[in-house]
Formats: C-alpha cells, sequence, structure tokens
C-alpha cells in the first residue's frame, strides 16, 4: 500500500486526540492532588510545580470516613466477586453441557432480566431490606451486586465452557467420575481465563457502583465511591485538593487492575455481547 | 452432543444464578407493578387505585421534561459513541504504534467510577480555573455554565458519559472489525475497489450487527442514567435536568409518592423492553435453537 505523507500525519493528530481525550482527566486529577491549593487555581494551569503530601496528609486527618469506606468496598467486591463468579460457573457448565426446553427458557429468562433498570427494583427492595433489617450492611451490596451480574456472567462462563472439548467429559464420565467430580476437577480449572473475565466485570462494577450504595447503606456499610459523593457534596469548590486525592487513591488501584486485565476485559466484552 | 439429557443435575446448577434474578429482580420487578396500581407510603396499607397513578405521573410537567431529557442524552450518548467507536476502531484495525500501550489508555476510563468521572469533569468545565474553561476562552468563547443552564448541565452529563462508555462501544466494535477476514480485503482489492467503496462495501455491511448489539446495549443502560445527573447537577436548576431515573428517586425517596415512583418504573420498564423487542426476539429463537432442536 502506498504511504501517503498526509495519512501518516492525520493517523497521528487521531491518535494524539484520542489519548488526550481518555487520558486528560485522569492525569488531571492524579497531578492535582500533589499540587497546594494555590497551584490548583492557577491560571493558567501549572505543569510544573512543587509536589506536596499536604492532600494525602489531610485526606487521612480529616476524612477517616474515606478509608473505612474502601475496606467496605473491599469487602463487598470480594463477596461479590467470589459468588457471582461461582454461580455463573455453575450455570455456564449446565448451559453448555445439558441440552433441554426447560433450559432455553431459563437462558431467556436470564438475559430477559437485564432489561429490568436496577433502580426500578429499589422500590420494593427498600422496605423489605429494611425489614429484613440488612440495610447498611456488606450482606446486602455483595446479594445485588453479584445478582446484576450473573447474567453476564452465566452468558462469558457458556461461552468459555463451549471450547472444552465435550469428549473430556465424555471421557472423564466413562472413568466412572460424576458430574460434580467433573466440573470441579476438570471444567473448572480449564475455563479459569473465562473465571477471571467475569472477575474482572464484578470487580470494577462492585468497586465504583453508586446507586445501590446510596441507596442501601449509610454508616456502618458505606462503600469508598459513596464517601466521595459526599466530599463532592460537602467540599462545594473549597477542598478540590482532598477530593482528589481521595478520588486517586479511590481509582489507581482498580486502573492498574483494568491495564493488567486487559486481555480478559476485552475476551469478557466480547463473548458477553456478541453471544446470546 | 447429550441430547435431551436429564432434567435434574442441570436444575441444580442453574439454580443459584435463577434464585438470584428471581428473588431480587423479578419478583420485585412484578411487585413495582402491584405498587403502581395502590396508593401506598412508608408505613401505610396500600390501597388499590387503578391507573390513577399513571394518570398522575403522565399529567405531571416534570415528567415529560425527564423524560424529554433522558431521550435527548440518550440519542447523542450513544450515536456519538458509536460514531467515535466506529472511527476509533477503523483506526486501531488499519495499524497503530504501541497496540497494547494505546489501548490500555483507550480502556483506562472504564475503570473510573462514576463519582470520580464527575469530580473529573467537574473541574475541568469549572467556571474560573477549569482546563476546558480556558482552552474555550484561548479559542474566545464562552464557559460552559452547566450549574446554570439546563441544557449546558445535560450537555456536560452526556460528555461524561460518552467518555465513561466510549471503551465498551469500542471493543465490541473493535473485536467484530478484527473478525473481518483480511482475504475479504485482498479480494476486493484485486477487484479494483477504492479505500472508500471497500469500508462501504466490506467493512460497513459486516460489522452492522455488531454495530445494532453495541447500540441496543447502550440504548437500554443510557436509559438508566442516575448518578451522572444527580451526582452533578441533582436535577437542577429548578427540576430542568431531571431524567428519569432521578424523576423516580425523588418521588419514592424525596416526596414519598411510592405509587407515582412505581408507575415511572414500570413505564421505564416497559420502555427498555419495547426498545429490546427485535434482540428479544431473536433471542428467544436462538435460545430455543440452541437447548432445543
Amino acid at each position: 500500500m502506498r504511504r501517503n505523507p498526509l495519512l501518516i500525519a492525520l493517523k497521528g493528530l487521531a491518535i494524539l486526540v484520542v489519548l488526550a481525550w481518555s487520558l486528560i482527566p485522569i492525569a488531571m486529577i492524579m497531578l492535582s492532588s500533589f499540587k497546594t491549593d494555590r497551584d490548583i487555581f492557577a491560571v493558567p494551569p501549572r505543569l510544573a510545580f512543587q509536589p506536596t503530601w499536604t492532600n494525602y496528609v489531610a485526606l487521612w486527618e480529616r476524612w477517616g470516613d474515606f478509608f473505612h469506606g474502601l475496606l467496605n468496598s473491599l469487602i463487598v467486591t470480594a463477596g461479590a466477586t467470589i459468588v457471582a463468579v461461582l454461580a455463573s460457573a455453575v450455570a455456564g457448565y449446565a448451559y453448555s453441557r445439558f441440552r433441554h426446553k426447560v433450559l432455553a427458557g431459563s437462558a431467556f429468562f436470564l438475559i430477559f432480566i437485564r432489561l429490568i433498570p436496577p433502580i426500578v427494583i429499589t422500590l420494593p427492595l427498600f422496605p423489605a431490606v429494611n425489614w429484613l433489617g440488612l440495610n447498611d450492611t456488606h450482606f446486602i451490596l455483595i446479594i445485588l451486586y453479584a445478582t446484576f451480574f450473573v447474567s453476564l456472567g452465566t452468558l462469558v462462563m457458556r461461552t468459555f465452557i463451549d471450547q472444552i472439548p465435550k469428549e473430556i467429559d465424555e471421557a472423564a464420565h466413562l472413568d466412572g467420575a460424576s458430574r460434580l467430580q467433573v466440573l470441579y476437577k476438570l471444567i473448572l480449572p480449564l475455563s479459569a481465563q473465562g473465571m477471571v473475565a467475569v472477575a474482572v466485570f464484578v470487580i470494577v462494577y462492585a468497586w465504583n457502583e453508586f446507586l445501590f450504595a446510596f441507596i442501601f447503606t449509610t454508616t456502618r456499610a458505606k462503600t469508598a465511591p459513596l464517601v466521595l459523593s459526599e466530599m463532592i457534596g460537602a467540599v462545594e469548590g473549597v477542598e478540590w485538593g482532598v477530593l482528589f486525592a481521595a478520588s486517586t487513591v479511590q481509582l489507581l488501584p482498580v486502573l492498574i487492575f483494568v491495564v493488567l486485565a486487559q486481555k480478559h476485559l476485552v475476551a469478557g466484552l466480547t463473548a458477553g455481547s456478541t453471544k446470546g | 452432543m447429550e441430547q435431551r439429557s436429564p432434567l435434574l443435575p442441570a436444575l441444580g446448577f442453574i439454580a443459584p444464578v435463577q434464585l438470584f434474578v428471581g428473588i431480587i429482580i423479578f419478583i420485585p420487578a412484578l411487585y413495582v407493578f402491584w405498587l403502581s396500581l395502590t396508593e401506598s407510603s412508608f408505613g401505610q396499607a396500600p390501597v388499590f387505585v387503578g391507573l390513577a397513578n399513571y394518570g398522575r405521573v403522565l399529567a405531571d410537567a416534570y415528567f415529560w421534561k425527564a423524560l424529554a431529557n433522558t431521550v435527548i442524552v440518550v440519542l447523542i450518548v450513544v450515536h456519538v459513541e458509536l460514531l467515535l467507536g466506529l472511527g476509533m476502531a477503523l483506526l486501531f484495525a488499519s495499524g497503530v504504534p504501541f497496540r497494547p500501550l494505546l489501548l490500555a489508555a483507550v480502556l483506562a476510563p472504564y475503570a473510573v467510577s462514576e463519582v470520580s468521572a464527575v469530580v473529573m469533569w467537574r473541574f475541568l468545565f469549572d467556571p474560573e480555573v477549569g482546563f476546558a474553561t480556558q482552552a474555550l476562552a484561548a479559542l474566545g468563547l464562552p464557559p460552559l455554565e452547566w450549574a446554570v443552564v439546563p441544557w449546558q448541565g445535560l450537555l456536560l452529563v452526556s460528555m461524561l458519559s460518552i467518555w465513561l462508555h466510549l471503551p465498551f462501544t469500542f471493543v465490541i466494535l473493535y473485536a467484530a472489525r478484527l473478525a473481518i477476514p483480511g482475504e475479504l480485503y485482498e479480494a476486493a482489492q484485486m477487484d479494483g475497489a477504492s479505500h472508500f467503496a471497500r469500508f462501504r462495501r466490506v467493512t460497513l455491511p459486516l460489522l452492522v450487527p455488531a454495530m445494532l448489539i453495541a447500540m441496543l446495549f447502550r440504548y437500554i443502560f443510557a436509559f438508566r442514567l442516575f448518578s451522572e445527573v444527580w451526582l452533578l447537577t441533582g436535577g437542577g436548576p429548578a427540576r430542568q435536568t431531571e431524567v428519569l431515573a432521578v424523576y423516580l428517586y425523588l418521588e419514592a425517596f424525596r416526596y414519598n409518592a411510592f405509587g407515582d415512583a412505581a408507575a415511572t418504573g414500570w413505564l421505564l420498564v416497559v420502555a427498555s423492553l419495547v426498545l429490546a423487542l427485535w434482540y428479544l426476539r431473536r433471542l428467544y429463537k436462538e435460545m430455543f435453537a440452541t437447548y432445543a432442536p
């Protein structure tokens, strides 16, 4: 193919625009979290500045709530991920290996259910959760987060398990292995990639989720995004530096995780949306 | 292949997943329908009122404002995302240097929470010190008055939403583009097809299914838009930037009108189902073709 210099320049420009669009908002708050207020509010913005930890110190001293929120987020994310991945893997196995009318109907139901907006079900769940004494607990968030990802998770797992040759199960069955043994000893280890892909979705979702945390938690189980939103409400343009520091702390682990798990994220997204 | 395999063990395996969605999503959704036909608030026994709640919601100017805002934002967000995502997919498919690094950069917003995204975009468009405001000023343009002028608030909500969800649309389209066999392009080139002709005759038609899927998912998810609006404008000024989910939330949790909120919720569900009707029909056939041939 001919190499047209104009085309190459245009392409370079397009790449720069894409990079700027994706990264400037993130880089801006991360850099600004190391700035003093004076540097944050400098016009024009300063790229060269004396970095300082003051915002992080202030965050630590005045927003103990935030670190408690991080711990809650960690617990809820871990719980939801384990529950969603296991339930999805087991169901994915059934949808990959069994054939029955009932399964067709239930697979349809599973995907159909994704169309119901989460906010709608908060209406009956809110009084029910209160009545059961489950509001402001890790448990309710774990259940809600897992529930909203088992549909996608099952779909992704089925796609991955479909790629494992059925002859392997049949050979194991001939050797006298039960279905459960086949599942635990063969299918789950062989579909580890799919489980990672499902885990990536759930981890990013549970770590960042706002709506359910906002409605179902108040103090004890409050997650990090909820504390961040309180900081937005409380600061009203005053404590931007501390807010940037908190946002950076909340974002950095999951950002690194997404970059490292990139391959699985892409595989999961394609498996979950193109199939079914 | 196992045909007509025994049902019982399969039911055992799918039970956890089905119980989760059944108990947490399906039954509550049905109950919302019942709620929408009753008058109730906290601690009171519901009284059956027929379609009165729907009548009241449909007569509420704020509902129509919220509906209009939702439709406008969804239309902007989904279609801009689709165009940008397509452009980026083609850019990446044409070969870019440092591909894994660039891909990581493009996927980065996927990791960002709605709350942090609001912090970022609010500060970018801060009327006094925001980078974007200063860039606009350098071009001789006025600042975006997102906190004062409703349509400008919705514009910022749309930008922020596009930024957060572009990675999803991009990945779907990019994967679909990579799945197109290279021989098709070689054949088209042998036939003397120009760049544009190859795009129009090969790339575009083969990407249509993926575009439809990406669009459908984004329609359905964008329709639920809540956090971005809630955290950025709170629906204000004067309830002018509310979207349907914010309207529902306020009805239920601020004005204590559970019946009205339930009616709004059920309208949301029906709208989502209607949007997805085409997809549901295809899915239904596919499921029965796979599992009960």
